[in-house]
């Protein structure tokens, strides 16, 4: 991450204006085990409290961090109820990063934000048709396969 | 724009700058090997 992702200026653009980065070593205590840290790169999305929202372990590419920050971003905002601030995300990531793999989950995220907003189910089954034309064998279609009947 | 991340190396830190900003922490676990 360090030789390849972390250079890159549209990395360094964004998790500078959009995110607080804090970089510290794998065995650094107590933090590495109050985070249950076992392998490296392991790249954890928090709130401003210290809550985990997402989490990613391997390395990646710049142009499959930036997505997955704003996964991240998203999920954090979708935990405090805050879908308007969740979707912002969600529809940067999928209009910016379509092909990134964090778009498949970021589709399913957003009908859910759609539904959890409106109480109008036909989100969550656009999204299920949209993962089932993009990627019929992929995790995130299997886990909206329900919706289809919505 | 700056050429480098500006990382923050302590939680606290880090935590005061997000709440300040309203801004999510990344948080690097990484290996200087």
């Amino acid at each position: 991450m360090g030789a390849v992702t972390y250079p890159n200026p549209k990395v360094i653009k964004f998790v500078n204006e959009r995110m607080i980065p804090l970089q510290v070593r794998f065995d650094a205590q107590p933090i590495s085990t109050d985070f249950k840290v076992k392998w490296t790169p392991t790249i954890i999305t928090l709130d401003s409290r210290g809550e985990e929202h997402h989490r990613t372990v391997g390395f990646l590419a710049p142009e499959e961090l930036i997505p997955s920050l704003l996964l991240g971003i998203a999920k954090m905002y979708f935990d405090a109820d805050k879908f308007n601030d969740a979707l912002a995300n969600l529809n940067q990531l999928l209009s910016e990063y379509p092909e990134s793999d964090a778009s498949s989950e970021a589709i399913y995220l957003r009908g859910v934000c759609l539904y959890k907003s409106t109480h109008d189910a036909k989100p969550l089954k656009e999204a299920y048709e949209k993962l089932n034309a993009s990627d019929p064998k992929g995790e995130w279609t299997k886990r909206a396969y329900p919706y289809r009947l919505l | 724009m700056a050429d480098t991340i500006k990382w923050e190396t302590s939680l606290d830190a880090a935590l005061a700058r997000a709440k300040a900003e309203d801004k999510p922490i990344l948080l690097d676990f990484f290996n200087p090997l």
